[in-house]
């Protein structure tokens, strides 16, 4: 007979209103047996009393409902980016503020490589550095002869040393566009978009496949989880080709693999129905932990990038409407297609004009095909408003909304891309919650940091990276937000019958924390000590 | 090493980029085609070209199709680069929203890549829709903008009225998808290195002159300045008093480069021959 581990705990916070707290669960075959006191285990039940979390909280594994698998792999470039930053082996990063920082901190790099190998450094974002742009003169201080190149956090631009520049024959004759030049005519170091990147890349190395669907990528993206308390997490636009899915299933089947990984197939390029039957195929081959079968698909760009689909008045600077990456037709056609075959869509929408285009393709997709349990998941949804939440609650549609994006891009959402009163109402938690719309808040990882803690504080407090309060009307409570990245998060990926709670059933995935949330102040919330999680009731304490 | 000629065929969804390329696949040209595509769906190849298939590549006789999208699209052309031996000509079909410049702006950036032309693919019937629905209008404008060469499809003549609407857009007059052989509109059919003259397709007007000369760069970019704008295509090596000079000329494009060493080969020009005369494109190059 399997034997029962009863785990004992300073506090068990079990999101499960018929019992919100309790020292003890019981945990069989990886699933959870009992929650209440020492006496919660029926009697004549062999027990054995695990005592190893006894000084810590407990709460249920949080659920990373938007984030990529890349966000383990950029860790084998140097990070230069201006925020924070921990790696999955634990180690802090210091954000760089400004561009002696970084070369500073690359010249540390620099002479830890051996000859000959390129080095690559990722996460720079210049919105934050005031001064001079980031160029070719500056990396060659670091190096005249080893090739240097820096990603910039958008993964749309970078910036090369003289060295890396000449592996691609770029110099003051090239006339190409996206090869920035000074006004010495000679190229400045900075390269803008794949066409101008691709042959510094294919130089020195760089290939965005090798970041994703690798065996040491998956291991490293369930260390990052780790760190975060996270036990399930999506990879939110998966290419899954041919062998993709033969190595995910032998990672995540391996003992000790402590995530559950919600992969999303990418729905861009191809018929509808074939995508739709390709998600189908790969639902089949779920495992408990791969859950597979959904799509992602895009619309829009980004806000901060000026490419996300604005309705009137559009951007303040003046700025034309974003781009579709994927045109209004065919939403409706992919909405169509895998709302009649039972696809789950996860659709990202940053603009609300993006938003306002979904949902008319939703709601034509649900007259034609009705599916009451489609739980499809509008993603980002930064400039909703209470009348487009009223839409998703007629529907039940989901809302996953990108709060982190208050605290590291509201102050130039405020000053640079939307203004003051738009930048306000963004990332309505508060309105999408009243409106009766079940939500989950992410971090996009690796765009910002994974860590629900960190995206639960930034719901509850809307302090921006100036210190200000944007939108107070938008926030919500502490008790939501931990909803929003355990049950919550739970409901949009149609998990919340095995996870998202503490109890009897379930699957014994747990947080282990070192503080009590719902105790320590609201605007402390991000500072609650992670110190492992518990997956399929397997400790795995850092 | 040889550069790989890139061809990026773009346009809306349903405008008929695949027929283009499946006219293109079927035809005797000679070249061993790389094609990557974003959707194997509407693929039609004959079964006679047929080597072998599975889920992400269709081997043909004369090349190979291969299924990719996004920014893994860029990586799969560093695999392209990376086969040996390489095919002759790559084509890459854009998705239907993209911004085929932005592909095809790789041609110029890769130094092991050369640019053969972004064809533009237009649906005569689904056009004026398009450009009237303000959500999308300006990417598809951006599409036809930036083609060297707008092929309209689904219709016998042009209409007057999308003649209208595309006039604004693009400088050249569309050509219509009709009977005739598409490949010179997308293909190298001179390779360099090899004396062939351009296909005797009555549709076509092809010249070549055996050794050009120039005085220097300056003249001969001058002289490619003032060229006919019916020529589509122009190619070769020449001879100035810089050095050799390769030539590389597709519709409204022209690029020249330095090369070291070589032989000069000829420089060979075609177009259609509704647009011009052999004795207009004589004329010119005889002309000062």
């Amino acid at each position: 007979m399997a034997s029962t581990t009863l785990f004992r705990c300073r506090r068990i916070i079990t999101m499960d209103p018929n019992r919100p707290e309790a020292t003890h669960v019981a945990v069989r075959e990886g699933r959870i047996l009992a929650v209440g006191d020492a006496d919660c285990v029926w009697p004549d039940q062999e027990v054995v009393l695990d005592d190893r979390l006894a000084d810590t909280v407990l709460m249920p594994g949080f659920v990373e409902g938007h984030a990529h698998m890349m966000a383990g792999a950029m860790w084998r470039y140097a990070y230069v980016g201006y925020h924070d930053r921990i790696d999955p082996e634990g180690v802090l990063h210091k954000g760089m503020t400004d561009i002696a920082d970084v070369i500073e901190r690359l010249r540390g790099h620099e002479a830890g490589l051996p000859e000959g190998q390129p080095l690559v450094a990722w996460g720079f974002d210049p919105i934050f550095i005031e001064g001079d742009r980031l160029g070719r003169a500056h990396l060659d201080r670091i190096s005249a002869t080893r090739p240097i190149v820096v990603l910039f956090s958008n993964f749309h631009l970078m910036c090369a040393n003289s060295a890396a520049l000449a592996l691609a024959g770029y110099d003051r004759h090239s006339n190409i566009e996206g090869v920035v030049k000074g006004s010495d005519g000679a190229p400045t170091g900075e390269l803008q978009e794949m066409a101008a990147m691709f042959p510094v890349m294919r130089r020195t190395g760089i290939d965005f496949r090798a970041l994703t669907q690798r065996p040491d990528v998956i291991e490293t993206y369930a260390e990052v989880c780790r760190r975060a308390g996270v036990t399930t997490a999506t990879d939110l636009f998966a290419e899954m080709e041919e062998g993709d899915v033969d190595t995910l299933l032998r990672v995540t089947g391996q003992p000790g693999f402590g995530l559950r990984l919600v992969p999303a197939l990418g729905a861009a390029g191809g018929e509808p129905r074939r995508i739709a039957e390709r998600a189908l195929a790969l639902k089949a081959q779920s495992t408990d932990k791969l859950r597979l079968g959904a799509v992602k698909l895009m619309t829009d760009g980004s806000i901060q990038g000026w490419t996300a689909r604005v309705k009137w008045p559009g951007y303040v600077g003046g700025q034309p409407n974003g781009l579709w990456n994927t045109p209004p037709d065919q939403i409706f056609a992919l909405c169509a297609a895998m709302q009649r075959h039972g696809v789950q869509m996860h659709i990202h929408v940053n603009g609300d004009e993006a938003s306002d285009v979904s949902l008319a393709a939703l709601e034509a997709a649900a007259r034609a095909h009705p599916w009451p349990g489609a739980r499809h998941v509008l993603q980002h949804c930064q400039m909703m408003g209470a009348d487009q939440f009223r839409r998703c609650a007629q529907l039940g549609v989901c809302a996953n909304i990108f709060a982190n994006h208050i605290w590291y891009f509201g102050d130039q959402h405020a000053a640079l891309t939307i203004g003051e009163d738009r930048a306000q109402r963004m990332d309505a938690a508060r309105s999408a919650l009243d409106e009766g719309v079940w939500i989950a808040i992410h971090s996009d990882a690796p765009v910002t940091p994974m860590g629900p803690l960190f995206t639960a504080w930034c719901a509850v407090n809307r302090t921006t990276m100036s210190g200000r309060v944007l939108g107070a009307a938008q926030r919500i409570t502490v008790g939501e937000a931990l909803y929003a990245i355990t049950l919550g998060a739970a409901y949009t990926l149609g998990l919340d019958g095995e996870i998202g709670s503490i109890e009897t059933g379930k699957i014994a995935d747990f947080a282990i924390l070192g503080e009590d949330p719902t105790l320590v102040a609201p605007e402390a919330i991000r500072d609650v000590p992670v110190l492992g999680t518990v997956s399929g009731g397997e400790v795995h304490l850092l | 090493m040889t550069r790989l000629p890139l061809s990026v065929v773009g346009g809306y969804l349903g405008a008929g980029k695949t027929t283009l390329i499946n006219r293109l696949l079927s035809e005797d040209h000679g070249l061993r085609l790389m094609v990557l595509v974003n959707d194997f769906g509407a693929i039609n190849i004959d079964a006679a070209l047929l080597a072998s298939a599975d889920e992400d590549t269709i081997a043909l006789t004369n090349g190979c199709v291969c299924c990719t999208m996004g920014a893994d699209l860029f990586m799969a052309v560093g695999d392209v680069l990376d086969r040996a031996p390489r095919p002759d000509h790559l084509i890459i079909e854009a998705s239907g929203i993209a911004d085929p410049a932005a592909i095809a702006n790789v041609a110029r950036a890769e130094p092991e890549l050369s640019y053969a032309g972004i064809v533009t693919v237009v649906d005569a019937g689904q056009i004026g829709g398009l450009l009237g629905d303000a959500q999308i209008a300006p990417q598809i404008r951006q599409q036809i903008g930036v083609a060297d060469l707008v092929v309209l499809t689904k219709t016998e003549g042009v209409p007057g009225e999308v003649a209208d609407l595309l006039a604004p857009l693009h400088p050249r007059a569309p050509v219509l998808l009709g009977g005739g052989r598409v490949a010179p509109l997308l293909l190298d059919v001179v390779p360099m290195g090899q004396r062939v003259m351009p296909s005797g397709h009555p549709a076509y007007t092809s010249w070549h002159c055996a050794c050009p000369q120039m005085r220097d760069r300056a003249a001969l970019q001058d002289k490619l300045e003032g060229r006919p704008g019916g020529i589509w295509r122009i190619k070769g090596l020449v001879q100035t008093g810089d050095g050799m000079i390769e030539v590389q000329v597709v519709g409204a494009n022209c690029e020249l480069r330095a090369v070291a060493g070589g032989q000069a080969r000829g420089l060979v020009a075609l177009g259609l021959a509704d647009r011009v005369t052999l004795a207009e494109i004589e004329g010119w190059w005889s002309g000062t």
